[in-house]
């Protein structure tokens, strides 16, 4: 007998090492998603959805003789790894032919992943070694750029007159995004992708009678689009645990992605914004200019993050582990009703393989009805909903290091992806994760887009419609969450995303987590110098 | 010695200076210099990825005073004193199941260590995969055995659970591999012995196998220990250390704070630490397999 189960546990021992041997390589590929699988790939990208064949135009003109400014030169992009049809690294193979032939130059492209992508750049500025031209940066990192000395001001070519760069205009990029290009009053970034996070909800649901009904019963107002986030609480609340996408399974309030590293600090930033940003008070939100010291502690942080994680009990346990792409493609697979997230989530639905094209409403992110005025220190009652737009996110564009021997070649084929053609298919596409943020992106009469367009790309008019005023509306909101640009800003994120998770997961209350993120940004901010951090922020918020 | 020796011992000494001149510069410049180096920029601050000043003995002084650290060794301590644990019992107890004549034990043996040969980058991401909560593998057979589904990457045990049962599937073929060796090399003619002087299987291992295979047993434990204290690749692929900090293990956190943070003097200040760490590992070790062969030799 015991010799039985001494052979049995062994034949099963053996069965699990050699299942692990058979099956590792295959892991961090890409994967089609089944049915409620799961999905790897880095966490940054959807996966139910199909790419689809939508192409942006040529526009440039291939080059003869000396007009080809840029023969026997090599321009080297660095971009997070997600190949030639993955967000924002995808663009790059398409325009790859037509850059080459206007120019004369060979466009190289290197790939990394995400978390390597800064590290590699910096080590490659700091050395002076100048192996990229340029990187498809995050908008955050222009305080270690910028601070550093490491990348160009952009404003001469931007300025060139000659007709010897592919134009564009930086007028066309609504204000909230277009602040991030600059830094210090200079044109650093060419316009490419525009992040900020609005609310999406299952319109097909808010529609239906039934559930009209059956909320207002329970709740004594009538279903809308949440206008407040008690709203959005109660729409969530409703909506968890019912049948969502006709499997017979019960699904989701709402998906967020919490995973630390999985960006969920993006999550607590455009959640927390009505909370401490109003009409008093429009900036302060990280730092008190004056000291440096933080203001994350604040009453209206604290009850922004409870809010925050009183809302994970209508979303999936397992979204604690994941990173967005993940949560995106719950959304995408109809089991949950609401999330907020970026422009990919939109124009994703809208593909093959979505079961929400057509059922996918977006608004900005609801408001508050009092924020905490920190200056003051007091809350303050609002006569409608206070709400406040955001750029939360890498708005990815492109940056010129200091030691390109190409400063020239590599403009162009930034400034050639920036053109309006090419932006306008960019932002119809979901899966490029060029995010719309210009008014040639948005409908009549809020910008100069026409349906037409959408409807040619795939899109339902209705999600097109709801879309794009989404976006006009929160890049264009009276009042904007602080953007954070200074050195070492990655580190402050890193120390919020960290505590959130803690606070997501029980490990600490709200208030806990968020002194332990004061803490750690006081001592980020001592080592890095307080004087002159205070003197970079201010500058980055324009106060001086 | 008279004149005539001196140039040929000369010249002999410059052919032995010849053949281990390779491993000298190898050592200099892939052992002593980025060691000098590290304790050299240990001393400064560092701002925009670039040496800032000096700051004498503070990263040192960060040591003793940073929570977050902290956390990653005590992490780091709970998953190698378990995974070690685990890996040495079952390494060897599966080594001494396979010791014996039974049908299909080279394929046994060979399929066995597969999982040796696995990136552990690529583990870590098949445990995404394994773990994942919704419809994953291991939740669907627990719901097929009529259990709840885990919380394997969304709960702090569970995500420790779930990064350290990869590391004991990779790691245990390892111990088994080398225990395996071992005991095929034990002499027989003594287990022979005892079992005409009618020893029990239970006294033949208790009086001879453990006895002659403790020497191996803690070199064994000694690279494990080393290895295990290091380890990285599987929760920075898994959990990326979280959920909070739940999952960061000392590497991790080094590697951040060098990498991410690009705080490169506190980062060589804990690789410091690390090494103060494994140094000591190794020495007590070192110290009782000395002990144990001077008792064998007495």
């Amino acid at each position: 007998m015991r010799k039985q189960f001494f052979s049995l546990f062994s034949v099963l021992i053996l069965f699990a090492l050699v299942l692990s041997a058979c099956g590792a390589p295959a892991a961090p590929a890409a994967q089609p998603a089944t049915d409620g699988g799961p999905v790897v790939d880095e966490g940054q990208a959807a996966t139910v959805v199909e790419a689809g064949e939508l192409v942006p135009p040529v526009v440039a003109e291939a080059c003869e003789g000396e007009a080809c400014f840029c023969q026997d030169k090599t321009v080297t992009v660095i971009v997070n790894t997600a190949g030639e049809k993955g967000p924002i690294s995808g663009p790059f193979y398409e325009v790859r032919d037509e850059f080459q032939a206007a120019t004369g130059a060979t466009l190289e492209i290197v790939e990394v992943p995400f978390a390597e992508h800064f590290p590699k750049l910096l080590t490659d500025m700091t050395t002076g070694t100048g192996q990229y031209d340029t990187s498809i940066a995050g908008a955050w990192w222009l305080g270690d750029l910028v601070g550093g000395d490491y990348i160009l001001p952009l404003d001469e070519y931007y300025n060139d007159t000659t007709g010897k760069y592919p134009a564009w205009d930086i007028e066309d990029v609504q204000q909230g995004p277009r602040n991030l290009l600059t830094y210090d009053n200079k044109l650093h970034m060419v316009g490419n992708d525009h992040d900020g996070q609005v609310m999406y909800y299952r319109s097909d649901l808010f529609a239906d009678p039934a559930h009209q009904a059956a909320f207002k019963e329970q709740y004594g107002y009538d279903l809308k689009v949440p206008d407040t986030m008690q709203e959005f609480r109660d729409a969530a609340e409703y909506f968890n645990g019912k049948d969502l996408n006709g499997d017979g399974t019960p699904d989701n309030g709402l998906t967020m992605h919490l995973k630390v590293g999985g960006q969920g600090m993006f999550h607590f930033m455009s959640f927390a914004a009505p909370f401490v940003i109003g009409p008093d008070n429009p900036n302060l939100f990280w730092f008190d200019p004056a000291t440096m010291e933080p203001l994350m502690g604040s009453p209206g942080h604290v009850r922004a993050m409870e809010t925050l994680i009183d809302l994970v009990q209508f979303g999936p346990e397992a979204m604690m582990g994941w990173s967005l792409g993940e949560s995106w493609d719950h959304f995408l697979r109809g089991q949950a009703a609401l999330t907020f997230t970026w422009g990919d989530l939109g124009a994703l639905a809208q593909q093959e393989g979505s079961q929400v094209k057509g059922k996918t409403g977006a608004a900005p992110m609801p408001g508050t009805t009092e924020y905490y005025d920190i200056a003051a220190g007091e809350w303050k009652q609002t006569e409608s909903a206070n709400k406040v737009g955001n750029t939360t996110g890498g708005s990815w564009a492109g940056v010129i290091s200091k030691f390109s021997d190409a400063p020239d070649c590599t403009y162009y084929l930034l400034a050639l992806m920036a053109t309006p053609a090419k932006s306008e298919v960019y932002a119809y596409r979901g899966w490029d994760g060029v995010d719309p943020g210009r008014f040639s992106h948005y409908l009549e009469p809020n910008g100069t887009n026409t349906i037409d367009g959408y409807l040619a790309a795939g899109w339902d008019a209705a999600d097109a419609e709801a879309y794009t005023n989404a976006y006009f509306a929160n890049f264009g909101a009276e009042m904007q969450f602080p953007y954070l640009r200074i050195p070492g800003t990655f580190e402050y994120w890193t120390a919020l995303d960290i505590h959130l998770s803690e606070a997501a997961t029980g490990q600490r209350s709200a208030s806990d987590a968020l002194a332990a993120t004061v803490e750690d940004f006081n001592a980020i901010t001592d080592r890095l110098g307080r004087d002159l951090q205070r003197e970079i922020y201010i500058k980055s918020l324009g106060l001086e | 010695m008279n004149a005539a020796e001196a140039p040929t011992l000369r010249k002999t000494d410059r052919t032995k200076l010849f053949f281990i001149l390779p491993a000298v510069v190898w050592i200099v410049i892939f052992t002593l210099f980025p060691l000098l180096y590290a304790l050299y920029t240990s001393f400064f601050s560092f701002r925009f990825g670039r040496l800032n000043q000096f700051v004498g003995g503070t990263n040192f002084v960060r040591l003793f005073t940073d929570d977050n650290l902290h956390n990653g060794l005590r992490v780091t301590l709970v998953f190698v004193v378990i995974t070690v644990t685990l890996q040495m019992l079952l390494g060897f107890s599966l080594a001494l199941l396979l010791n014996r004549e039974m049908r299909g034990k080279n394929v046994l043996r060979a399929l066995m260590v597969l999982p040796l040969f696995a990136t552990p980058v690529a583990m870590g991401y098949l445990g995404i995969t394994l773990f994942y909560e919704i419809n994953g593998p291991i939740n669907a057979l627990l719901a097929a055995l009529g259990w709840g589904a885990v919380p394997w990457l969304s709960n702090p045990f569970w995500a420790t659970v779930a990064i350290m049962v990869i590391d004991v599937w990779q790691w245990t073929p390892f111990v088994f591999l080398v225990s395996l060796a071992a005991l095929q090399g034990l002499p027989p003619d003594l287990f022979e012995a005892a079992e005409v002087d009618g020893a029990s299987s239970w006294q033949s291992f208790r009086q001879l196998t453990l006895p002659l295979m403790t020497p191996i047993l803690w070199l064994i434990l000694l690279l494990r220990l080393v290895e295990a204290f290091k380890v990285f690749d599987i929760p920075t692929s898994l959990t990326l250390g979280g959920p909070g900090r739940a999952t960061e293990v000392y590497s991790l956190f080094t590697y951040r704070t060098a990498l991410r943070f690009f705080d490169h003097g506190y980062a060589s200040a804990q690789g410091f630490l690390l090494l103060l760490i494994v140094s000591l590992i190794v020495a007590l070790i070192f110290r009782q397999i000395r002990t144990v062969y001077q008792e064998e030799g007495n």
